[in-house]
């Protein structure tokens, strides 16, 4: 199967931008990065599929279509993004009415979990 | 005659009395232990009846399937050994039950999980000796490891208990660990996980060797052999009664009992005796030593048992028939005087208060009874006539003196051992007896015939079995002619030289050690190499613990990703450049426009990087949704491009809504310099190895896609626009789950936003209300009115756009469309109606609560999947009707569209649940707490 | 009677939206849960029988043969899974209940847990029964959405900051699956895993194997190994306890009954990565153990615990004979009661007592008897002692490892053991202290205990301690700080929730239940890791093929 190279630059580019925006600390950064991680991985679906005219019975053949099963991949995929990201959102929300920032926060001095040693 | 079959019923009724005992003693009081005690004795007297046909050398077995799978059979054999234990095991048991009903003092509130205790461990004990199948035994030996840790712990408030008990927990579980491996690499070597057929045809080899060895380490790690033993003398923190019981008489025997058991088919390795006379001989002297140095009755004896258990184990290493005989008949003899002996301490401790040989005094004169019977124990200890224990000592001198060079060292070393013996023996009577030149103890309590009479049982069957050790000779001769081994005199010869000798060391040492106690004062308690060996391996473990998790267990989320990227970069990727893999054939773009749109995409990525604040970051990625929509219909995706379109204009206005509501510096750098180049290396470093996949995977291809078979499924459901059908019918099942994954997000988001006071301990989200109050928002509503203009043009436009979107509903069967897309116009229109007049627009707009939507929606698509069922035919399998609109033309209706409206509902509803939960209610919250709410044309005109 | 295997997942997501639909009323979404989980129990039980009798079960959704359509495919192993992983719902759902008609504290009592619980369960089956690879990115999607909104609920700070790694991991690890599938079909042109498992034969064993691993380590992230693992000690916990429960219980097993899916079907027959799986479950096992040695707080202890013997299951896997398989499939069953029945006492002793942190706790055995048998029956069960089932996995797949022998197997058993060892260690640690000791009075009493100084107990142990048993002791000089926020202080109840009860001692007794009727429990098991053994079962029976 022939590939597309333009395509795969954008692969890359996306899924590197992403990755590095999810590796933040900043709620909305991660957010954002997974938002652009999942275009890439939407692209990749395209890639694994040939590429032809819209996929409408009676216009063309299987031979000229682009491959429907992607796409149908693809809108899954587009979809459960949608949801998972207006959830964070709400999580964003929720973590800034405590903190007052968008920060992932950690566990503080006094959860740090290291037990209390000495007896059975 | 009773069968052997109904052991597997004694046992169980042992443990059924185990579970209604803690009940019964704690309702009725430590009397009702006596009741329990006649369970025991009944076994008892149950295998008593058995002798004869042992005698007789018959054996017999009793077998239930259990886990065929894991060669795990309730496969049970009774021979000599496994009778002798049983009849130590239910006997003693017996006698320790009698002796706790006085022993504790009323309303001991740990007598419960005592009395259940004891019970259990004398049904696993049982299980331990008749096993005849590898995997029971270890069953039950690790059974009374876990007793004898509840046991042990009795006075659970005190940590001295604790850590004694957990102490011997862990030191005997490691050894069943060892005991558990070597059995099965035993049984797996010799093809069975029968016992008896293992001995009998005992595989050789290294497997075998090592299987040996592992047992061995089990057995020494239960019978306190060195460097074990240490957990013994701490076990003496249970209650007396449970230290004569299974820290003398039984649970320390079962390492013996397995070497017993296997040195007839074993003894041959070459490890095997040296080892155990060794570890015998030298456990039995220094234990000997020890025991010589303490001030605690009970701890003395202690000592005294591992010693004892030193000579047992050294005996085995004997490895002749006759160092058997005399090894089994001394752990008979053992048994009897021990049991006697912790419960004369025992009673000694009742009455005056203490077990410390320092303070006892007079207690001879005292209590003559008690003491006299103690005496008659510890002689048959020191093993003097005409007691079992010169009986069996006899026969273990003759026995090893018949045997090799290895046998006569060991001579040697039970000789010395035997001295210590007597040594101790001597301390012990001196201790608890002799008046000392200080106030005579006083009998705090008279003793209990409860107490006396069990121990009085034990004594006399010592003195019986010393004066008369026929009958024994022959039981454990099992039909051979009786070897004879076992008299109550051999007459003058080499083992009487032995004893004598030896009883003339142990006095003197004795005396020794009088004279250097009075010169050195009390003293100290010795602290054993090992036991401090043990502490310091446990605190070991701690600090590694703590260390290792530490280093692994950040609780940083980038760390985390980073683990799993790393993973990723080094597995797949490592895998990838071993496969030497190459790209296929390639082109530039798939259209010439598509490089164009590339090149948009990436740049606006890069802007993200550099975007200033939130707001920005989210219109830039917004951006790339709408670049790749454009992408998509160069490469013949219309759906892909329509619903991506759709989609990030609703993701758009939700994160917007968000992000108005949080101030600008919560957009800020947080990461170090470091850490941001190591950000980049892993961001880039997975990027690379995506596009080198992307390159390299599809050129691999050799099969057809499935896709291209879809032409005539297709055309059955009479729809004309492939994805959409992919999406409705061939993998509407994937839909299904989908809209499922839509709603449930749906739901998480309003329980996250109707909460109010998010700094209450534990919130709880309230129902968000079918409809605000239409009177009452007039009052607190502080969102500015909207232009008429603005009001009136979205309240014409739309109902046209929800009828766009039930259009683009229905096309999608044929042309770009359908649910996803239509639920998503609709959606938008409300939106619209949300941006135009506020909340009480939007809950105009849809005068219902969302749940009811997406519940409908969800319902439509179950009943749909579930329908196709009824009628005998896959889930969704598509029915298609076709309906005239007359002038309209003809559409068809398939039950993939009323599939698909249920799709369009639950997005609709999904939409609208999540405008009602980021929109109108934080406008409410904003609302009520004053904050300045969101204007709403402003928010329109960005 | 194939219909069923679609309705084992319609009816739960049926069940969902009438409570969603219903949800302004919490008796009626109650009901509604409870039966439906019912339903799907019941239809489970029927298809086990069926399958254990009529072999694999096999629907290919709206009548398109696969590999056009999705396939649902139920084995053995499957539908062993589903039904336990319903009963543990099952009981959870009615924990939960218990807890929110007798408790102030309202978690989980929101609209959004009846639903979401449904869901999550429709997930978790539709996951076991996936023929479809797709289908299976699907099947996680929905489990995963529904964790989430578990997971927050309530939207407490400790919560949120609790539920951002497992959400964030969660979103890598489907980006990394998503993007495996995507590759797998560029490379095969299909997504059926029967169809998959034949088509992977005709690639370069490179390519193959490429798939195979990107798969595994999507599904690694899941399952909880080391070194993917960090995120779930730091997520778990906070939740409410029937949450933490029934994750503990059910999702890392989706995880691994995944790996076992892969290794089976798309190894092309000769074992692949199997030195790769070892070393990973051996360090998973330490590493987690470690890790609950360490921990001073039950749930966190627990969820080390939890992390640890997916190793055991992974070394399974990794061993791949009949024997192995079988041993790993009675072990998942095993962890699944055992863990959820740990962290359902857990919740008891919280619900008792306001924390699970081991410096405030002591004295429950005798202030709880009951709920003292019901922490020591499956903590011992948990560290392998016999006759409970932990110790027969733990021999199952001994007798596998040394039978198959080699260094890396026999260092695994080693491992193993030596895991089982610590194991009975931390429980010891935890049983000792928490339901032994007595009370530790205030901060001052814990800094006593640890021979350390005030300073090393922060005045917020100090004042909780002293809120949580002022009924019994008032002390001079105790800290009078203002209590902090976090702890509260209304006098904590004395009786358990009956409810709570009855659940925890039915997966309790489930648990016991795997010893005593373990010969046909594991009989059934040893055919279930017969079909996965050999694929052809699996294949053949989807496409169709005598």
């Amino acid at each position: 199967m022939t590939v597309d190279l333009s395509l795969a630059v954008a692969i890359g580019v996306l899924f590197s931008i992403g990755v590095y925006l999810m590796l933040s600390r900043n709620m909305i950064r991660i957010l954002l990065g997974y938002l652009v991680v999942g275009h890439g991985t939407n692209l990749l679906l395209l890639e694994a599929g040939a590429w032809g005219q819209a996929p409408i019975l009676g216009e063309g053949s299987p031979s000229t279509w682009a491959d429907p099963l992607p796409q149908a991949f693809v809108l899954t995929s587009i979809v459960i993004t949608l949801a998972v990201a207006a959830f964070m959102l709400a999580m964003v929300y929720r973590g800034f009415l405590h903190t007052r920032d968008a920060d992932v926060a950690e566990a503080s001095a006094d959860e740090v979990h290291i037990d209390d040693g000495g007896e059975e | 005659m009773p069968t052997f079959a109904a052991l597997p019923a004694a046992i169980l009724l042992l443990m059924v009395l185990a579970v209604v005992a803690p009940w019964a003693v704690g309702r009725f009081g430590r009397a009702t232990m006596a009741l329990f005690a006649l369970a025991p004795a009944a076994v008892t007297a149950w295998l008593t009846t058995m002798i004869p046909a042992v005698a007789r050398g018959e054996v017999m077995t009793s077998r239930i399937e259990w886990i065929p799978s894991l060669d795990l059979t309730l496969q049970f054999r009774l021979d000599v050994l496994s009778l002798v234990m049983g009849l130590v095991i239910s006997g003693i048991g017996t006698a320790v039950l009698v002796y706790s009903v006085r022993y504790f003092p009323i309303g001991d509130d740990g007598l419960p999980k005592y009395s259940g205790s004891i019970l259990a461990f004398a049904a696993a004990m049982l299980i331990l000796v008749f096993a005849d199948n590898l995997i029971l035994l270890v069953v039950g030996w690790e059974l009374t490891g876990i007793l004898s840790y509840l046991l042990i712990a009795h006075r659970v408030r005190r940590q001295p208990s604790r850590r004694a008990a957990s102490q011997s927990l862990m030191v005997t579980s490691f050894g069943g660990l060892a005991l558990l491996i070597g059995s099965i690499l035993l049984g797996l070597t010799s093809g069975t996980f029968t016992l008896s057929g293992i001995l009998a045809d005992p595989p050789s080899g290294t497997a075998a060797a090592v299987a040996v060895g592992l047992m061995l380490v089990g057995g020494i790690s239960k019978s306190a052999i060195l460097p074990f033993h240490f957990w013994l003398p701490g076990a003496m923190a249970a209650p007396t009664p449970a230290s004569a019981y299974l820290h003398a008489a039984t649970m320390v025997k079962a390492g013996i009992y397995l070497f017993a058991r296997l040195s007839p088919a074993f003894a041959a390795l070459g490890f095997f005796r040296p080892a155990l006379i060794v570890l015998g001989g030298v456990t039995m002297i220094v234990a000997g030593v020890v025991a010589l140095r303490q001030r605690d009755l009970k701890l003395l004896l202690a000592y005294g048992t591992v010693s004892q258990l030193g000579l047992l184990t050294l005996l085995i290493g004997g490895g002749t028939t006759e160092t058997l005989l005399a090894a089994t008949a001394m752990l008979i003899a053992h048994a009897l005087f021990k049991a006697a002996l912790f419960f004369v301490v025992g009673i000694i401790s009742n009455v005056a208060n203490t077990r410390d040989l320092t303070e006892l005094s007079g207690l001879g004169r005292r209590m003559p009874g008690v003491t006299l019977l103690a005496w008659v124990a510890a002689l048959s200890m020191a093993g003097l006539p005409p007691f079992i224990g010169f009986v069996a000592k006899e026969a273990g001198y003759a026995g090893l003196l018949a045997g090799d060079d290895l046998g006569r060292w060991a001579a040697v070393a039970m000789t010395i051992g035997s001295a210590m013996t007597v040594a101790y023996t001597a301390r012990f009577l001196w201790g608890a007896f002799a008046t000392k030149a200080r106030p005579r103890s006083v009998l705090a309590q008279p003793v209990s015939a409860w107490m006396f009479v069990p121990t009085l049982v034990l004594v006399v069957i010592s003195v019986i079995l010393g004066v008369a050790p026929g009958p024994l000779d022959a039981l454990l001769a099992a039909g051979a002619a009786p070897s004879g081994a076992l008299a109550a005199w051999h007459g003058a010869g080499l083992p009487l030289l032995l004893s004598g000798i030896a009883l003339a060391a142990g006095v003197g040492a004795f005396g020794l050690q009088r004279v250097l106690e009075r010169r050195r004062g009390a003293v100290v308690e010795p602290t054993t190499g090992s036991g401090a060996a043990y502490r310091a391996l446990a605190r070991g473990v701690e600090a590694l613990a703590d260390r290792v998790t530490e280093g692994t267990q950040r609780p940083s989320l980038p760390v985390s990703l980073g683990a799993i990227l790393v993973v990723f970069l080094l597995f797949p990727g490592g895998v990838l450049l071993r496969s030497q893999l190459t790209p296929g054939s390639s082109v530039l773009a798939a259209n010439r426009f598509q490089p164009v749109l590339v090149i948009v995409v990436i740049g606006l990525a890069i802007a993200v990087l550099r975007a200033r604040g939130a707001l920005a970051a989210v219109l830039l990625v917004g951006g790339i949704g709408y670049g790749i929509a454009v992408l998509y219909v160069g490469r013949g995706a219309p759906d892909l491009a329509l619903t991506q379109i759709l989609m990030e204009t609703v993701t758009l206005v939700i994160a917007l809504l968000v992000i108005m509501r949080i101030p600008a510096r919560a957009w800020t750098r947080t990461a170090t310099g470091a850490a941001r180049v190591a950000r980049a290396v892993l961001a880039v470093g997975v990027g690379a190895l995506m596009t080198v996949f992307a390159l390299v995977i599809p050129g691999q291809r050799r099969a057809a896609p499935v896709a291209d078979q879809f032409a005539q499924p297709v055309a059955e459901t009479g729809g004309h626009n492939i994805v959409n059908v992919i999406l409705v019918d061939l993998r509407g099942w994937d839909t299904f789950g989908e809209i499922s994954v839509l709603a449930a997000a749906a739901v998480g988001v309003s329980s996250l936003i109707f909460l109010r006071n998010p700094n209450a301990v534990r919130g709880s989200a309230v129902l968000p209300p079918a409809v605000d109050n239409p009177s009452s928002w007039l009052a607190t509503d502080s969102v500015s009115r909207p232009s008429l203009l603005v009001e009136v043009a979205t309240r014409l436009i739309f109902p046209l756009i929800v009828m766009f979107s039930l259009y683009i509903l229905f096309a999608g069967h044929d042309a770009p469309g359908g649910g996803f897309a239509g639920g998503l116009i609709a959606g938008i229109a409300l939106a619209l109606r949300y941006l135009a007049g506020g909340r009480h627009e939007l809950a105009e707009a849809a005068p219902v609560d969302a749940g009811v939507v997406m519940g409908a929606g969800l319902l439509l698509a179950s009943v749909v999947a579930a329908g196709s069922l009824i009628g005998g035919h896959a889930a969704l399998t598509a029915a298609v009707w076709t309906a005239d609109l007359g002038p309209l033309g003809s559409i068809t209706f398939g039950s993939s569209t009323v599939f698909d409206i249920g799709v369009y509902l639950v997005v609709t509803g999904v939409v609208l649940e999540v405008l009602r939960s980021f929109g109108a209610e934080l406008d409410r919250q904003a609302a009520a707490d004053g904050r300045p709410a969101r204007d709403s044309n402003e928010m329109a005109a960005r | 009677m194939n219909a069923l295997l679609p309705l084992v997942v319609i009816t739960p997501l049926a069940g969902a939206a009438l409570a969603l639909a219903m949800r302004g009323s919490s008796r009626a979404t109650r009901l509604i849960a409870v039966t439906t989980l019912a339903v799907q129990l019941a239809i489970e039980v029927a298809m086990l029988a069926r399958i254990d009798s009529g072999g694999v079960m096999v629907v290919h959704l709206g009548g398109h043969q696969a590999p056009l359509g999705i396939t649902l495919v139920a084995d053995r192993f499957a539908s062993v899974l589903q039904l336990i992983s319903t009963v543990v719902t099952l009981a959870v759902l009615i924990y939960a209940i218990a807890q929110q008609r007798r408790d102030a504290r309202p978690d989980g009592s929101s609209a959004a847990f009846y639903p979401a619980m449904l869901v999550m369960s429709a997930g978790v089956t539709d996951a076991f029964v996936a023929g479809d690879l797709f289908n299976l990115f699907v099947s996680f999607e929905i489990l995963l959405t529904a964790s989430y909104v578990l997971l927050t609920l309530g939207g407490t700070a400790e919560r949120i900051r609790a539920g951002t790694p497992y959400l964030v991991v969660s979103l890598l690890s489907s980006v990394l699956f998503l993007a495996g599938i995507a590759l797998v079909y560029a490379a095969t042109g299909t997504v059926n895993l029967a169809d998959l498992a034949e088509k992977i034969g005709d690639l370069s064993p490179g390519t193959a194997g490429l798939l195979q691993a990107l798969l595994l380590v999507a599904f690694g992230i899941k399952a909880a190994v080391w070194p993917m693992s960090a995120w779930l000690p730091e997520s778990y916990p906070s939740a409410p306890a029937p949450v933490t429960a029934v994750f503990a219980g059910l999702l890392t097993k989706v995880g691994i009954y995944a790996i076992v899916r892969v290794q089976t079907l798309l190894a092309g027959g000769h074992e692949r990565f199997t030195v790769v799986l070892m070393a990973a479950a051996l360090a998973t096992m330490l590493v987690g153990i470690l890790g609950a040695i360490a921990d001073g707080d039950i749930k966190r202890m627990l969820s080390f615990t939890l992390v640890s013997h997916i190793g055991y299951m992974l070394f399974g896997v990794a061993l791949g004979s009949q024997v192995a398989l079988a041993a790993t499939a009675f072990y998942i069953v095993h962890h699944i009661l055992v863990q959820t029945a740990l962290f359902l006492a857990a919740g008891l002793i919280e619900y008792l007592r306001g924390t699970t942190k081991l410096a405030q706790l002591g004295g429950l055995a005798r202030a709880a008897p009951l709920l003292a048998v019901l922490f020591f029956v499956p903590a011992m069960n948990l560290a392998g002692v016999p006759p409970l089932s932990g110790f027969l996995g733990k021999v199952g797949l001994f007798e596998a490892g040394l039978s198959q022998g080699g260094t890396w197997p026999v260092m695994l058993v080693v491992g193993g053991a030596v895991t089982s060892l610590l194991t009975l260690y931390a429980i010891v640690r935890v049983w000792g202290r928490a339901f032994w000791r007595p009370t530790p009075l205030t901060g001052t009493a814990i800094a006593a205990a640890r021979g350390g100084d005030d300073s090393a107990v922060s005045p917020m142990q100090a004042e909780r301690v002293v809120v949580l048993d002022a009924a019994d002791h008032v002390l001079p000089g105790a800290p009078t700080v203002q209590p902090p926020s976090r702890i509260r202080a209304h006098v904590l109840p004395a009786k358990l929730p009956r409810g709570m009860l009855a659940a925890t001692v039915a997966i309790v007794l489930a648990g016991v239940m795997l010893t005593v009727a373990g010969g046909p429990i594991y009989g059934l098991l040893d055919r279930a890791a017969g079909d996965i053994a050999n694929p052809d079962v699996y294949v053949s029976a989807v496409l169709g093929r005598p």
